[in-house]
Parts: structure tokens; sequence; C-alpha cells
């Protein structure tokens, strides 16, 4: 489980290029700014390549993902 | 199909067929004789204005009817519209009214700021000059936007950070809508996606062919497209033919699976532009879509939307790498120069000029940066493009990046060195260097900023970072806001003494 904490935050830190991801993981990445569009494909994209989770796109609703924690909780129970 | 006259086109749809739908919102529609009605209130109300003649007017607005009739309205009366869309930061706003000294702001939805010493037509009142069925309709077609007049003018990213308005005239958009309507194999009464913003030229590719050929525009707002989930609820019900958007926008409704011909049967054409089409795009959407004709264009805004067009088919794609970006439209002049300004041998990278009707008249109240970029050639208009490409023997030309700092992310045009000026601008930085990552199809997926701050109490560089982009995106649009910022102590500069950008492009690629 702290395998899939990790690399989610590694994923955020790197599309975001702020470690804010890891030291909040309560903030909210599309209010803040740190997460657009293109950010959340790449995301989506990551966490297939990365941690074989697929996750609906058509699913995606923004509140459901919004935080750190809010995304490793989705995968944690997608794996 | 070639017309004369882009208002009188749309105009007479609305003769020979009145309630065919013209726009669709969110499931609310509006008829062509509702288009023109509105459109021709709005023109009798501005002309019954006294605004300076022939001035262009500011349209703020979003993804709507209301929009489109206003646009129409201000060049049935006269006035080339600069479209300002309303996810524009307040800057923005402030230095397109210095650039352009507006005869007026048309607000289709309120102003977030105070604009001094222009006039402001105010939400309200436009909005009882559109709903007032007894309003006066007449208005002096005479002076009606046509030939050279500029019919609309969109600002783009300017080095120096201040934005600079691409002028296009009534004859520039004429060519390019009446090559649209030969070339693409879009058909009268045709269903178009209207997804990109009103203030990027992208949305001309859908708009005026679309109304020309008597079709519908289905608008998809950012509010839609931004959350995945509405989003994917709102695609199949939009039931368009025509598909409209930058390749990274069809990426994302790629992520679906079930976005494919089964569940869209009606669409039948996509029509791309704005940054480069990879193969791999092109490759899954023909796997999706086998029935569809998939067509690649490319054009800088000062050419009007796009001057080169191929049809994507899976011979393509399994010839080249990268994708070709097509043949020139046939009254234009594409070739290649070296830095010395002499054509380049066919097959040869060089500098892409443009030389056409389609070319604009240049930047308004720009003499200088206007005389950089456009000359004649042969009594043609032409545009230096600033990209690096090359011809092929069959005339087919290929992109191959940029000759100077210019970029393209997810289909928006940034200049670097205008991030950097307005970085430069934020209070708490001495010095900045904004480059580009790449991914490994040579897109352009970060904007990354190498800073060297001023003095500061900040704890740490994420408070720092923060505090940076919070004051920049006062004054940027938000594509414009890098994604990281690199604190240094110095910048690499290179032997005459500017900074080394192509050394920090190196380094945050290699990483």
């Amino acid at each position: 489980m702290d395998d899939v904490r990790t690399t989610v935050l590694d994923i955020l830190t790197d599309l975001t290029g702020s470690d804010e991801v890891k030291e909040n993981p309560d903030m909210n990445l599309f209010e803040s700014g740190l997460l657009d569009s293109m950010g959340t494909v790449q995301l989506l994209l990551e966490l297939q390549s990365q941690l074989g989770v697929d996750a609906p796109v058509s699913e995606f609703d923004r509140s459901e993902w919004a935080t750190p924690n809010k995304i490793i909780a989705k995968v944690e129970s997608m794996k | 199909m070639a017309i004369a006259n882009i208002i009188a086109t749309i105009d007479q749809n609305a003769q020979s067929f009145p309630k065919r739908i013209c726009y669709e919102d969110q499931g609310q529609t509006y008829s062509y004789e509702t288009l023109k009605t509105t459109s021709d209130r709005v023109a009798a109300f501005l002309q019954a204005q006294d605004l300076p003649k022939g001035s262009p007017v500011v349209i703020y607005g979003g993804q709507t009817f209301a929009v489109i009739a206003t646009f129409l309205g201000a060049v049935k009366a006269g006035h080339a519209y600069i479209p300002v869309d309303t996810h524009s930061p307040k800057e923005r706003l402030i230095q397109i009214n210095d650039v352009a000294h507006p005869g007026a702001v048309l607000e289709v939805e309120s102003l977030p700021v105070t604009l001094k010493g222009t006039e402001v037509i105010s939400a309200a009142t436009l909005k009882a000059v559109r709903e007032d069925t007894t309003g006066p309709t007449a208005y002096d077609a005479s002076v009606s936007v046509a030939g050279d007049d500029n019919f609309y003018i969109i600002f783009t990213s300017g080095t120096t950070g201040v934005p600079k308005g691409v002028q296009i005239s009534h004859a520039n958009l004429l060519s390019y809508v009446n090559w649209t309507l030969s070339d693409f194999d879009l058909y009268p009464g045709i269903r178009a996606l209207s997804q990109a913003p009103y203030s990027f030229d992208l949305s001309v590719m859908d708009l005026y062919p679309t109304l020309a050929l008597g079709g519908t525009l289905v608008a998809l707002p950012k509010e839609i497209t931004d959350n995945f989930k509405d989003l994917f609820a709102a695609l199949p019900e939009l039931k368009v033919n025509e598909w409209v958007s930058t390749p990274s926008f069809v990426e994302i409704c790629l992520l679906e699976p079930s976005f494919a011909q089964a569940k869209y049967p009606d669409l039948t054409r996509f029509l791309f532009c704005g940054e480069e089409l990879t193969q791999k795009t092109a490759r899954e959407l023909l796997k999706r879509f086998p029935d569809a004709e998939i067509y690649n264009t490319y054009g800088p805004t000062e050419a009007t939307v796009a001057v080169t067009s191929v049809q994507i088919t899976q011979e393509t794609v399994d010839q080249y790498n990268r994708l070709p970006i097509g043949q020139a439209k046939p009254d234009t002049l594409i070739y290649a120069v070296d830095e010395h300004d002499q054509k380049v041998a066919n097959n040869v990278n060089g500098e892409l000029i443009i030389a056409g009707p389609s070319v604009s008249k240049g930047y308004l109240n720009n003499p200088e940066k206007t005389a950089k970029a456009f000359f004649t050639l042969d009594g043609q208009q032409a545009y230096r493009s600033g990209d690096l490409g090359f011809i092929d023997d069959q005339g087919m030309i290929f992109y191959r990046g940029r000759t100077d700092f210019q970029i393209k992310m997810h289909g928006y045009r940034i200049e670097l060195e205008d991030v950097d000026q307005n970085l430069l601008q934020v209070s708490y930085v001495k010095q900045a260097s904004t480059v580009p990552r790449y991914n490994n199809l040579h897109k352009v997926t970060q904007l990354v900023a190498y800073v060297v701050p001023n003095k500061n109490d900040f704890e740490s560089d994420i408070k720092l970072t923060q505090a940076i982009k919070a004051e920049l995106s006062q004054n940027v649009m938000e594509y414009m806001v890098p994604q990281r910022i690199i604190f240094q102590d110095s910048l690499p500069l290179t032997a005459n003494g500017k900074v080394d950008r192509k050394t920090l492009i190196a380094e945050v690629n290699n990483s």
C-alpha cells in the first residue's frame, strides 16, 4: 500500500512540479491550479503505466480526485 | 461552392431556411432567423452609438449564441471585433484595451475589471437589445465590413510581454472559408463541434464554414470539458458530424474506449490544427473511426487559421513517423528559406514563408513588429512564420519546430520570452528563463522556469513558487504559467552575454 502512496505522490510531484503535494496531501489540485485537463490526462496515463490502474475517464469526476489523498484512495480501491 | 461575402451568405441562409438551427448550446437551440434578427438589432444599436468610424470593438463573452450574434452584429455595423474569452485574466483585457484603443467594449458577460477611457456597453443593455423583438433591425449595410476592412482581430502572445493583435480582413477570411468549403468534403447542414474558445483562431475553423454551409454549431464549453465525467456524458449527445479541435483535446477523448464509430456513428470528419498531430494519435483515431475522414492542417493566426491540409489515411501513418502538415491551399505559396532569406532546395529545412490572400495586413497599431514579420511578394502579402520545415518533391510540407523561442503547448501558442518578461514583473523575481519540457513524441508537456529570486523571507522554495505563480497568474493566461520553477543563484550565459536558453532546454530534457 505504501508503494501506491509513494508512486502516486511521485507522479503528482513530477506533473505539478511541486513538492507541495507531499507536504500537503489534502490540498485541492484543481483549485490551486496545479493540475489542469492535460495534467489530468498525464496523471491517468502514468497511473496506467506505473501501477496498472485503468481509471475509466468517463467516470472521472474532479471532486472525487481533487486531492493527493483522494487520488491515493481511488487508486488503492482499484488495485 | 464558393461564396463572395460572408455576412451576405449567412443572411441568405436565414432567408432560405429561417427555422434551421444555427447554434446549439446544452440543449438550447437558435435558428438562422434568430441569428439574423439578433445580429441586425445589435448592428442597428451599434450604428446609433456614434462610435468612431471603423474602430474595432472588444467583445467579451464565452461559448454562447449571444457572442456569435454580437460578432455578426459588429461586422454588419462596420466594426471589426476583438474576441476576448471570459477565462482571460484581467491584465490581458487591460493590455488588449491599451494596444487596440477599441471604439467600445461590448459586454456579453460582465467585465471583471474597469477599463479606463473606453466606452463599455453593459451586459444588461446588450441583452435588452438582443431580446427586444420590437427593436430596430435596420442598419446601413453600405458600411458593413468588406474587402480589406478588418473582420476580426485576434491577440496572440508577443515576445516583449505585450500581446500582438493580428488583423484579419474580410478578404483574408473569405479566402480561408472558400478553401475550407471546397477542400474538406464538408456538406450543407453539417453539425460541427464548437469547442475551441472564440478568442483562439482555431474556433474560426468551425464558425464561418459551418454558418456558410447552413450547418449547426454545437457548443462544448470549458466548464464541461474540464470535468471528464461531464465531458463524456455530454459528448455522445452532441451528435456532431464534424470535429474541430487541437490534437491534445482529441487525445483526452481517446482515453475513453467508447469514443469510437459505434457510439458516434454520425461523426465522419475530423479537422485538426493548432499543434502537431502525432502518428500515434492519428493511428488510434483511424482504428476507432475507420469510416471517418481525418484532416491535418497547419497555419499561423497571421495567415488566417490554416494554409495547408492533408487527409491522413492508413497509408500516411504507415509512411511517415512524423506526419506531413499538407500542401498549400491553391491560392497560397509556401516555401522555405535559409537565414539569408534564400530559398532552400526541396527536402531541406528552412523557415516557412507564406504568401497569399489569407495573409494578414499585420499587427494592429504595431508597425515595427509588422515590418519585421510581413512583406510583399509579387503583389501578395507574405509572412515569415518563424516555423521550421521542409517541402518534399511532391509539394508536401513537413513541420519540424520553431526557428525562435515560440512553442505550442496543448494548442496554445506561447512565446517563451513573453513568459520571461511577465515573470520579471513578479516582485520576487530577479532573472528568469522559461524552457519547454518535451515528451518522447516531441510535444511540449510542461513549461519549466529557471528563476534567480530576489532576497526573500519565504521559509521554503515551495512557498516562494506558490507566491510567484499566484502573482504571475494575475497577468497571464493560465496556460502561460510554468508548471515548475527551478531556483538558481545565476543563469548560464552565452558568449555574447545573453541567457543561454539552449543549455537550459538541454538540461531540462535530459533529466
